[in-house]
């Protein structure tokens, strides 16, 4: 309790409240602190609820405990927003959200050291045996759409087009291009630098399962690719360097929107289609339209601060997806993924008995037949 | 009974003879605190780097032999070479050396040979403020400055590069060699100074002719300690050399270094006990901390070697 | 006097004349290098002002990280943070720090081992000052984070193995939606099922009987009795509320563990710079201690400690100075973190401080929090600067008494 950013609250009040709890780790420090930020903070911070404090600060029952969620970078945003509004209602929950990566979100998943993981991809049959073996059952839940967008820098004018064919030449291992002319003749005999989202990301292998399914990414030896977890890093790097591709979340562009520049990718229709909410909700925008889940360990879910926030996020998904700039699937999922959550229907639609991924549209596979069973 | 000021109370009894063994005993505990750290260091750098090298997927021969370094980068078949980091290490600590090495012996020669009285009182608090500044406030001066106001106008170098980084690096060394140098050179006798220049010498004949000499030993321990420090530097190549292990010697382009890739791995927080990546981590910290520790090491022999002589 | 031998002075002379300005240019060319410094000094100084002045302001200082919204953001979790971190960390380094250097300069033993262990102690000593800060984080990572995997890890939905200063309690939802709790008798029970009444806590910090119905029952109507009512076999499910000083084993990714790691990369510091206090007292003082039959215990509290006192403080502040500044320890100890929900609430909680934070916003893909990140520099400098200035004016105040004496 550093100090309480409640709007309606006095600062003397916070401060005699400090005072009689003592629970802060240095009562002076924490009294000290009150008097100095609080009296603004009340006043001036445009976003109180997010810092929400009141942790048991009162005798009084509201809802309490804690949420932690991890995974994917790109369903990050979404469950920030989602931590944000919740936070608005229940401001003694207190939820950590990190972005590490979908895989690492399954690993942290497995390893019961998260309640919720968000993944940009569906589980995979290694994940989903590391879950069983460690004894944890989780509920499946798609949450938004997302269009895996490319990006070129501002200053690139001569890309006006790329088709999965050039995107493989471009980023796979055994083609691993040096120059742009190399991709088409009639570009620049420049270097490609080249930003990508790390091995642990659900969007690395999502893209690298339309470009190369079994021959994976190109490595960093040539000093040419830089990869990482990190979304913001990959945004900086195209936006530096004139000759620079990268890829990422459609919401991470979005937000960049003025310094980045989106590549208009060939359907298989053979029309080139600019990311963009009706072109990823339309499905023109293939093959990199793609949704996105949140896992829900079945074991939390029986916890009330967990229950009431998965309760929370699903009747005010539009709102919270359409805010963290990506698009809302259809209300047929949802209320599909409600019912899932009341009878607890627990594995993953998307593998089949033998563990390979099932084909088809998420409308088709997302349905109580595909579950696995266990 | 008062000595300078300060009353001390005598109570020379068995009870007090008690109570210093206690307090003996107190303090030996604290000094096993800095021994047990080096013990649980070399401890669990050994058990955990052995859990990586011990592992099926892993060969130590390509371990040293590799060329290129994947962990965290491809999944399928991982190429695992320490080369590449130790390529970004010895690229970004070169770069460095070349700067803070000379610029710090020459600031040391000026400062214990030259430096009037008002220069020194200038140039003492700016080493000192120099030295005080985090490593992290010098990565962001790279990035923001070094790399877009310095290096980009002059070619080809890469948002991120090991130049950049090799300069702040630089920066974060130069009053370190500067204050371990000076005190090498003040502490050359006085006697071997004015016996030079009674046969004549200018200053910048002593300097050379007698006094550096005379301190080499001092200054060279000033340099292995410099660059034990640049090999460990962390913060300034997280932030500015870029997070792609590379092979090659040009400082135009990203590399990643030993600290560089264990920071990336704890930032991605992939870390998970019990898998190659995690003992990865304990591998390169493994090699680095031999390096840095065998640096460290001989540079305190020699300093100790060369107070010594002039003891 | 031949010719020759006054060209050959003149060569000389002209020579001597060439070596003079040869050694001059060469002491111009050593201040033009030594001013570069200044330079260097002064183009960080302004960077870091250019970019990052115009965005310190109260909001900045007392607001916390929001993400994509560098306007709103603020470093008042990374301030705490750091302060939180920095005094757990002097608090214990400085005690075991001076105690180690007392133990080195005024306890050497007589005996053979016993000298050993001395001088392997401070070999150790200077080695482990050049140790990279990296390291110790991640000795800090496996030794207080996992604590060598000894004990289980800390997991979702499973009370910790070990731990102190929690109280736990079941929290369940009555039929008009509010919210009731009640303390748990069993931490390791995490869904309760309500099936006798209890005494329970409302929104409103009421005590109430919580009321049962049989399954079978209609609900009631009234709001006043659904507010303290629900069926038989509620589920009620456990949550922890902890004190500051709540602590669990292992100390996971917290503040505890973030300040205990840098206490031992600053612990080498303060050991040699106490020494250095320690030495500079001098003999006379200790011998005419000795004189009078003081122990050797009295001798370094009665009169060695008081005048190194302020030596040792000098060194300690230049130390914890270096602990304010680190960036790379926390960052493997308790990951990148930016800001929590709930804010710093006890020893177990994961804090931003001011170094991690900098870090974090300066590669952030949003220009505004790469001009946060210099403004929050210019904050840790501002600290650091303060610091140090408490340093020189000890050392001063220090130099002065040590003149009068």
């Amino acid at each position: 309790m550093v100090c309480h950013p409640v709007p309606d609250t006095s600062t003397e009040y916070q401060i005699i409240q400090a005072m009689s709890q003592l629970k802060s780790p240095f009562p002076v420090i924490a009294v000290l602190t009150s008097l100095i930020l609080a009296g603004c903070d009340a006043t001036t911070n445009p976003n109180p609820s997010t810092t929400g404090g009141g942790k048991g600060s009162s005798g009084a029952a509201n809802l309490e405990g804690s949420i932690s969620i991890e995974g994917s970078s790109t369903v990050e945003p979404i469950s920030l927003k989602a931590k944000e509004m919740f936070n608005d209602q229940y401001p003694a929950v207190n939820i950590s959200v990190s972005g590490q990566g979908t895989g690492n979100g399954f690993t942290a998943l497995a390893r019961k050291e998260c309640d919720i993981s968000d993944a940009s991809r569906s589980i995979k049959a290694s994940e989903l045996e590391t879950c069983r073996a460690a004894g944890v059952q989780f509920i499946e839940l798609p949450v938004a759409w997302d269009g895996l967008t490319v990006v070129v820098n501002k200053e690139n004018n001569f890309v006006k087009q790329l088709t999965v064919e050039q995107l493989a030449k471009i980023f796979r291992k055994d083609m691993a291009v040096k120059t742009w002319k190399e991709v088409d003749p009639a570009w620049p005999a420049e270097k490609i630098t080249i930003y990508a989202p790390g091995v642990a990301s659900g969007t690395h292998d999502y893209f690298m399962e339309v470009v190369g399914k079994d021959v994976g990414m190109r490595a960093g030896e040539d000093g040419q690719i830089t990869m990482s977890e990190d979304d913001k890093l990959l945004v900086t790097g195209v936006r530096q360097e004139k000759y620079a591709i990268g890829f990422f979340g459609y919401s991470y562009f979005e937000a960049n929107r003025k310094e980045l520049k989106a590549v208009p990718i060939v359907n298989p229709d053979g029309e080139a289609v600019t990311p963009g909410l009706e072109s990823i909700e339309s499905g023109k925008y293939a093959p990199f339209s793609r949704p996105l889940f949140i896992y829900i360990n079945l074991e939390s879910y029986q916890r009330a601060e967990i229950r009431e926030f998965v309760d929370f996020y699903l009747n005010n998904i539009s709102e919270i997806v359409t805010e963290s700039r990506y698009v809302p699937l259809p209300a047929e999922i949802y209320q599909r993924g409600r019912d899932h959550l009341d009878k607890e229907l627990t594995g993953t639609h998307f593998l089949d008995e033998k563990g390979d991924h099932r084909s088809g549209t998420l409308i088709e596979t997302y349905t109580e037949d595909n579950l696995s069973k266990k | 009974m008062e000595i300078a000021g300060q009353t001390v109370q005598l109570r020379s009894s068995a009870a007090s003879h008690r109570r210093q063994a206690l307090v003996v005993a107190g303090l030996s505990a604290c000094a096993l605190v800095s021994l047990a750290t080096t013990v649980g260091i070399i401890a669990m750098l050994a058990i955990e780097a052995s859990g990586f090298f011990l592992s099926e997927e892993i060969e130590f021969w390509r371990f040293l032999t590799d060329r290129q370094w994947t962990l965290g980068q491809t999944r399928g078949e991982l190429s695992y070479g320490i080369l590449p980091l130790l390529s970004g290490t010895f690229r970004i600590t070169a770069i460095a050396m070349l700067i803070a090495l000379p610029m710090g012996l020459v600031c040391a020669v000026y400062l214990a040979e030259y430096a009037p009285r008002r220069v020194r009182a200038i140039l003492k608090p700016a080493l000192e403020i120099l030295a005080g500044i985090p490593t992290v406030v010098l990565g962001f001066f790279a990035v923001k400055f070094i790399t877009p106001h310095l290096l980009v106008p002059l070619g080809d170098f890469k948002a991120f590069n090991a130049m950049s980084a090799g300069i702040a690096v630089g920066i974060l060394c130069l009053p370190l060699v500067t204050s371990l140098a000076e005190d090498a050179l003040q502490a050359v006798p006085r006697a071997l100074r004015e016996g030079a220049y009674g046969l004549g010498s200018t200053r910048l004949e002593t300097t050379i002719r007698v006094v550096l000499p005379a301190g080499l030993s001092g200054i060279i321990a000033a340099f292995l300690l410099a660059i034990a420090r640049a090999v460990g530097e962390t913060m300034v190549v997280a932030l500015a050399a870029g997070s792609t292990p590379t092979l090659t010697l040009d400082p135009r382009g990203p590399s990643q270094t030993m600290t560089g890739y264990i920071v990336e791995t704890f930032k991605s927080e992939s870390v998970v006990p019990g898998t190659v990546g995690y003992f990865s981590i304990y591998a390169v910290a493994a090699v680095l901390f031999v390096l840095t520790f065998g640096i460290t090491l001989i540079g305190q022999v020699i300093r100790r070697r060369f107070r010594e002589e002039y003891q | 006097m031949n010719h020759e031998d006054v060209g050959e002075l003149l060569s000389r002379r002209r020579s001597e004349a060439r070596r003079k300005r040869l050694s001059e240019v060469f002491a111009q060319v050593c201040l033009v290098v030594c001013s570069l410094v200044i330079v260097i000094l002064i183009t960080l100084l302004a960077t870091v002002v250019v970019e990052g002045g115009g965005w310190l302001d109260w909001n900045f200082l007392t607001g916390v990280h929001h993400e994509e919204q560098p306007e709103a953001s603020g470093i008042r979790q990374a301030l705490f943070g750091s302060l939180v971190v920095s005094v757990i960390c002097g608090l214990v380094a400085l005690p075991v720090g001076i105690g180690t250097a007392i133990f080195l300069e005024e306890f050497r033993p007589r005996h053979r081992a016993l000298r050993g262990f001395h001088g392997l102690v401070q070999l150790n000593i200077t080695n482990l000052a050049g140790v990279p800060s990296i390291v110790y984080g991640i000795l800090g990572l496996t030794a207080f984070v996992y604590m060598f995997s000894f004990l289980p890890r800390i997991e979702a939905n499973k009370p910790p193995t070990a731990e102190f200063g929690a109280q736990y309690w079941y929290q369940a939802k009555t039929l008009g939606g509010e919210w009731v709790n009640f303390p748990a008798a069993d931490r390791f029970q995490t869904i309760y099922r309500i099936n006798r009444p209890v005494t329970a806590t409302t929104v409103t910090g009421e005590q109430i009987k919580l009321n049962v119905l049989p399954r079978s029952a209609s609900s009631p109507s009234d709001p006043e009795v659904r507010k303290r009512t629900v069926f038989e076999g509620a589920s009620a499910s456990i949550f922890r509320r902890n004190r500051w000083w709540h602590i669990h084993l292992p100390f996971s990714k917290s503040v505890l563990s973030a300040g205990l790691t840098l206490a031992l990369v600053i612990l080498p510091i303060i050991i040699i710079a106490s020494q250095e206090a320690i030495r500079a007292v001098p003999g006379s003082l200790r011998e005419a201690a000795f004189g009078m039959g003081a122990t050797r215990w009295q001798v370094v509290r009665g009169t060695v400690l008081p005048s190194a006192i302020p030596g040792i403080m000098t060194g300690a502040i230049l130390a914890m100075s270096r602990a304010v500044g680190e960036a790379a320890p926390v960052l493997a100890v308790m990951g990148g973190v930016l800001g929590t929900t709930t804010g710093l609430s006890g020893l177990m909680d994961k804090s931003p401080v001011l170094p991690v934070t900098i870090y974090r916003w300066a590669l952030d893909e949003n220009e505004g929090f790469e001009h946060l990140s210099a403004a929050a520099i210019i904050v840790l400098l501002v600290f650091l600067l303060v610091m140090n200035s408490a340093a020189i004016y000890i050392r001063n105040r220090y130099e002065k008494r040590q003149v009068r004496v």
